[in-house]
């Protein structure tokens, strides 16, 4: 198996457009550093004090713990946003300028959409290729399970996704800390009686971690589309068209019991611990569950139809 | 060239959709023993070979390759053979070194000696680390044989293997597959259209036709020896080979016997002695294409070509 994915890997990695998904992404992350950079260097001095920012924050936090339909998960996070402002008013704690190494950390994560966009590519054309190219035959022939050669491709599919992550973890480190340095401030968390200060490294990679769970479904998904039509362009078409619709789709079925069997209800992960839910009475554990079963059924669809197909092109 | 039979094609049958494609086939190839494989347009060539190299399933029955059933025990029947489905596509985005090595990889011990070894086999070594996109079609060609060498085969399969060589390209390509099986005992299977390039490769013909085997010959099998006799006038040039005791049969110009070469000499005195003028008197060898055509039936084929 080793060896099938050393192969994979090769393959992936001698096309040209790898390294061109590699490179644009590196400089789509240092052109977000370098605008973030200079629009702050362009505006005029901050209208607000951090005080004034906090109060509203707090404010907010407040006003939404009063609305009777949030859920349990929104409102363990409002709480601690409430205690986290009041702690940084009284005790005189600044937070994070959104210009700092910290900031751009904890936001890192939402860079992410472009990891999955990559891996949206590489996984609708990682079967459909050898089909398209004709190499099918040569792959095919080989004293190797069909199985086995899907796996190695998953797997693969898998391992560019989270190399692309880590490029993407390291190069908002790289950039942020070039273009901002590391900030004034205190990263605070609420952990359920009193707030303390916590680790914002820890607190970006678990986010990151989280993000990546809508990357693994979609290019899972992307990565069943093409082995089953076999051709690359529709696979990215669709998915990358569901990427953008498909959370939208949340808001419309909302008023509907079936949302919450809804494959985008679940994708993104980090709603848990940012406040916003489309849908407030989901949880962790059943996101969970529901995206697992999603993963199989792509995942029986993709080794169903690969081991069963004729090879006549 | 030793009888032990290596692959056996037990009852296959395929169907698509409703159309059976090919019927119950039978066939048993021999270690060492190069067997071509012929048939019409369509007729299940490369059904039976998609078969046979697991990128189809059968049907019905099975295929067995060094007695292991291609359907039961897929890996240990598929390991030692080479393929070469139609023109063998490459990664073009890579080396021809490189494909090597990727399918290398999907073998058993293969080593980097071996690929060494085959690319000198197919006397590469000049162009093996350039990009396989900027091969002409022959180097390809033999790309494509060094790929299915990789694990020394003991059964080499060729679908249609020369379209696109150039002349010197097929001898060469010819004289290596002969080469192939004689020394290493390999059996080979090729299918191909052109009539000609079975007839110099192949020890042994199979014949394919809607999706049945129709026959299965020995390329070097005795022939009836047949002479052509052109002559004139032909009434009385025939009269006088009936007369001599030959049995006649008009073709084209003339007539053909059936005789052998001894009672030729004798035959032509007689004729000259009836005065009748001899334009020409030669030995008739059925090609292949002959045999071909009148197995199958010309108008299948004909038909075909107007698709």
């Amino acid at each position: 198996m080793l060896k099938l994915i050393q192969n994979e890997w090769m393959k992936l990695w001698s096309k040209k457009a790898t390294w061109i998904m590699a490179s644009l992404l590196i400089i789509i992350l240092l052109a977000n550093a370098g605008i973030t950079k200079w629009i702050e260097s362009t505006s005029p001095a901050p209208e607000m004090a951090w005080q004034e920012m906090e109060e509203m924050n707090l404010m907010s936090a407040q006003d939404q713990l009063q609305n009777p339909d949030i859920g349990s998960a929104q409102q363990d996070y409002y709480e601690g946003q409430a205690a986290i402002a009041e702690y940084r008013l009284a005790n005189d704690a600044e937070p994070f300028k959104v210009e700092s190494l910290q900031q751009q950390m904890l936001d890192g994560h939402m860079m992410l959409s472009l990891v999955t966009l990559f891996t949206v590519i590489v996984g609708a054309g990682i079967v459909a290729s050898e089909f398209s190219q004709g190499t099918i035959k040569m792959l095919l022939t080989r004293p190797v399970k069909r199985w086995k050669i899907l796996t190695s491709k998953y797997i693969t599919t898998m391992l560019f996704a989270l190399l692309f992550a880590i490029l993407t973890f390291i190069s908002i480190a790289l950039f942020s800390w070039i273009f901002f340095g590391v900030g004034d401030g205190a990263f605070l968390v609420w952990n359920g009686s009193e707030v303390v200060e916590g680790s914002y490294w820890a607190e970006a990679l678990k986010l990151s971690a989280l993000s990546l769970a809508s990357t693994w479904m979609i290019g899972t998904f992307a990565f069943m589309l093409g082995t089953v039509f076999r051709s690359s362009s529709l696979a990215i078409g669709v998915s990358i068209f569901l990427m953008f619709v498909g959370v939208q789709l949340v808001f419309l079925l909302q008023r509907f019991e079936i949302v919450k069997y809804y494959l985008f209800t679940h994708t993104d992960l980090t709603q848990f611990y940012t406040g916003f839910m489309p849908i407030p009475d989901i949880t962790m554990a059943m996101s969970l569950i529901v995206l697992t079963v999603y993963f199989l059924v792509f995942m029986v669809i993709s080794y169903w139809t690969f081991s069963k197909r004729d090879v006549t092109a | 060239m030793s009888n032990e039979k290596i692959v056996e094609i037990r009852k296959l049958s395929k169907t698509i959709g409703k159309k059976q494609i090919i019927k119950n086939l039978n066939l048993d190839l021999h270690k060492g023993e190069i067997t071509g494989f012929l048939g019409p347009n369509g007729a299940g060539k490369t059904t039976t070979i998609r078969m046979m190299v697991g990128l189809m399933k059968p049907t019905q029955g099975d295929i067995l390759i060094g007695g292991k059933s291609i359907r039961t025990d897929f890996e240990g029947s598929i390991e030692k053979v080479g393929v070469i489905v139609e023109n063998p596509e490459m990664y073009k985005f890579m080396s021809g070194y490189k494909n090597l090595v990727h399918f290398a990889r999907m073998h058993k011990g293969v080593t980097k000696a071996r690929i060494d070894e085959v690319i000198q086999q197919v006397g590469m070594q000049n162009r093996i680390k350039e990009k396989v996109g900027s091969y002409s079609l022959g180097m390809r060609q033999r790309l494509g044989l060094a790929q299915a060498l990789l694990n020394n085969p003991e059964f080499l399969i060729l679908d249609e293997p020369t379209n696109g060589l150039d002349p010197a390209g097929i001898r060469e390509f010819r004289m290596y597959l002969r080469k192939v099986a004689r020394e290493n005992d390999v059996a080979i299977f090729v299918s191909s259209h052109l009539l000609s390039e079975i007839e110099l490769l192949c020890d042994r013909i199979a014949i394919i036709q809607n999706g049945e085997l129709i026959d299965i010959k020995n390329v070097n099998e005795h022939q009836q020896s047949r002479y052509y006799i052109e002559a004139k006038p032909a009434e009385q040039a025939k009269q006088v080979l009936e007369e001599i005791g030959f049995t006649v049969h008009p073709h084209e110009n003339g007539y053909l016997i059936d005789t052998e070469p001894e009672h030729i000499p004798g035959a032509i005195k007689l004729l000259t002695a009836a005065g009748v003028d001899l334009y020409a008197v030669q030995p008739h060898r059925t090609t292949l294409e002959d045999q071909f055509l009148e197995m199958t039936g010309g108008g299948e084929i004909a038909q075909a070509h107007t698709k």
